[in-house]
């Protein structure tokens, strides 16, 4: 294989695990759960931002050309951890705003415009991360080992990338097929039942929130490592709705699923578009990039809301669906 | 204090604009319970028909008569054959939502692909400057704030004072209701849309004319600030869109004089994140519970 065919299937698998654990956190509010999360976009940012600052060292580097907060050395994974960490910090302060009072069209509403304020602020304040030019030069972990040619060290990145997707996999699966997993879909299916069972719904949406936030951290750090820059434009909010379209597409609440639509949706779209016979006019190539995601996620919403993957539904034995003697109502839902 | 009364006058400007579109976006919102986020693409759509016709010739106000009538005409069209349609599939709140932010971008990006990434601007001269003491507002930007306020004022007085603002009301409330008590549900919800177009399409390129440089994106930008003036407001409450408006649109421009420009737009949503704290229905909501989508 030569080097450009090694990089670009390279850059293809990266971008594959790093949608995946994206998606994947957002499928935890959305698909989950049920939490509309508009902003989630920016916490697949605010990992970036903080990977770059903890790997990146003192901005008075490369002299000086681009200013931001922190600015330290850390050894590999202690950014990717650190942005981690953040994205769960940054959810927390966010649900704790809107999750707690706010009726949930609201909550969506408020998300959409915390996640334009934030574009807004990153790009007027340079001082935070370089404004609108974005930090570039972000330091790739697998750089810096000895020994290995310019191709290894790429696929030892693919490697890094692989590993925390397989490792964000098993824990979904974990998360999901747990008694924990069953509160988070009740508070989805019929939050008054969840409540009455002595649980607590607003609960299960802020530590999803969190949890989400967090991955999507995970994802933005390993993305800004990889491309080694990170920049507004990168993160507008209508590149949430890209990550909403992959947990439909894929299956909400099936953690295959979503793996498969955000492979097929955030890499294979844009990929498909590149071979279609219409020229290579990048504004109309990027449009249509956009119309597809659109139009997939009303096909799918039309004729298949279950997604390609379905969640599995649990059979319950006979005796625990059988309503119990002179207990009316048991067993209906609300629309 | 010069330099304050000629913020607020912008201020006007701006809260002009987003009351006209503010009371478009909600007052559909009220009727049909869709939040529509593919409202900033019906302004964008019907900016670019007034300007087609204002660059082969006519005048800009009366190429903004027939955009307000195509903006109508579309929004009527994107309901009849995709959302309801969806609805009546069984797509639920949320469904809806993000059905309207797939419409939002196929629009935007179809027009995009069309017209492609540059800047577009009226021809339409901004008119002689007007004095009021310290305030100067150009013949243009006066006939925004007339058009404002004799639309908002429309709307309200048939809100609350005609046959169809009672339908409308009624299918607000309890659509099946309204619809037993022989009140022709979904002519009224049509019509809800169509006027939620047209304001939209009159938003639009009083939006255009004012900011003066505009893309396919543009009307897409500004629905944030017209959400924001909106669930300020009170999300389904004509009144309280106009004044979460003047609210946005004087904290923005004044912000931009005293303190920053770039981050004016942050001030008018921190002032909405804060007053949603308090009061997390908003100012005017009448309803603080989640009705299902009218069909």
């Amino acid at each position: 294989m030569s080097a450009a065919t090694q990089y670009y299937l390279a850059t293809i698998l990266v971008y594959i695990a790093v949608n995946a654990i994206a998606a994947w956190g957002l499928d935890l509010q959305f698909g989950v759960t049920g939490v509309l999360n508009f902003a989630f976009v920016l916490f697949q940012a605010a990992g970036a931002y903080v990977a770059a600052m903890l790997s990146l060292g003192p901005s008075s580097a490369d002299g000086g050309f681009q200013r931001y907060l922190i600015g330290v050395h850390l050894p590999f994974p202690l950014p990717i951890l650190g942005a981690m960490l953040f994205g769960g910090v940054l959810s927390g302060l966010i649900g704790l705003i809107t999750l707690r009072r706010l009726r949930s069209d609201y909550q969506a509403m408020v998300m959409l415009v915390v996640s334009v304020v934030a574009t807004v602020v990153v790009e007027s304040v340079i001082s935070l991360a370089n404004g609108s030019a974005g930090l570039s030069l972000i330091p790739n972990p697998a750089d810096g080992l000895n020994g290995l040619t310019r191709q290894a060290q790429t696929w030892v990145f693919v490697a890094i990338c692989a590993v925390c997707t397989l490792i964000v996999g098993i824990l979904m699966y974990a998360l999901l097929y747990s008694p924990y997993g069953r509160v988070l879909r009740g508070t989805r299916e019929n939050e008054a039942a969840i409540e009455a069972m002595g649980r607590n719904a607003t609960a299960a949406r802020m530590q999803v929130f969190v949890l989400g936030g967090a991955l999507g951290a995970l994802s933005g750090a390993l993305l800004a490592e990889f491309i080694g820059a990170w920049a507004p434009s990168d993160w507008l909010y209508p590149e949430t709705f890209v990550f909403f379209t992959a947990v439909i597409v894929g299956g909400r609440g099936s953690v295959l699923g979503v793996a498969v639509g955000s492979a097929l949706v955030c890499v294979g779209v844009q990929q498909a578009v590149q071979y279609l016979p219409i020229g290579s006019d990048p504004t109309v190539l990027a449009s249509l990039e956009w119309i597809i995601t659109g139009l997939l996620t009303m096909l799918f919403l039309w004729a298949r809301p279950q997604g390609l993957l379905p969640e599995r539904r649990r059979r319950f034995t006979e005796t625990a669906t059988q309503p119990a003697e002179g207990s009316p109502g048991a067993g209906g839902g609300t629309g | 204090m010069a330099e304050l009364i000629s913020a607020v006058g912008f201020g006007v400007v701006t809260a002009a604009i987003l009351a006209i579109s503010a009371v478009g976006f909600t007052l559909q919102f009220s009727v049909t319970n869709v939040f529509n986020l593919a409202y900033g693409s019906v302004m964008t759509i019907s900016g670019f028909v007034a300007y087609w016709l204002n660059s082969s010739g006519l005048d800009i106000w009366l190429a903004m008569a027939v955009a307000a009538l195509a903006g109508g005409v579309l929004s009527v069209a994107i309901n009849e054959v995709i959302y309801e349609p969806f609805i009546r599939h069984g797509v639920n709140l949320f469904g809806m939502v993000i059905i309207t932010i797939s419409v939002g971008l196929i629009c935007d990006h179809a027009l995009q692909a069309i017209v492609g990434p540059s800047f577009f601007s009226y021809n339409a001269p901004a008119g002689k400057a007007l004095h009021f003491a310290d305030l100067v507002l150009t013949r243009q930007e006066l006939a925004i704030i007339a058009i404002a306020l004799v639309v908002t004022s429309l709307v309200q007085v048939a809100l609350q004072f005609t046959r169809l603002g009672r339908a409308m009301r009624g299918v607000s409330v309890n659509p099946s209701l309204a619809r037993a008590c022989g009140v022709p549900t979904r002519q009224v919800i049509a019509l809800a849309w169509f006027l939620s177009g047209v304001l939209a399409g009159i938003g639009g390129v009083a939006l255009f004319l004012d900011i003066s440089t505009f893309t396919a994106t543009t009307g897409s930008e500004f629905l944030i600030v017209i959400i924001a003036a909106a669930v300020l407001g009170g999300i389904g409450s004509p009144r309280g869109a106009v004044l979460g408006a003047l609210v946005v649109g004087i904290v923005t421009e004044v912000g931009a004089a005293y303190w920053n420009a770039e981050l004016k737009d942050v001030l008018a949503f921190s002032v909405l994140i804060l007053v949603l704290l308090v009061r997390p229905q908003g100012l005017f909501a009448q309803l603080a519970i989640e009705r299902a989508v009218a069909r």
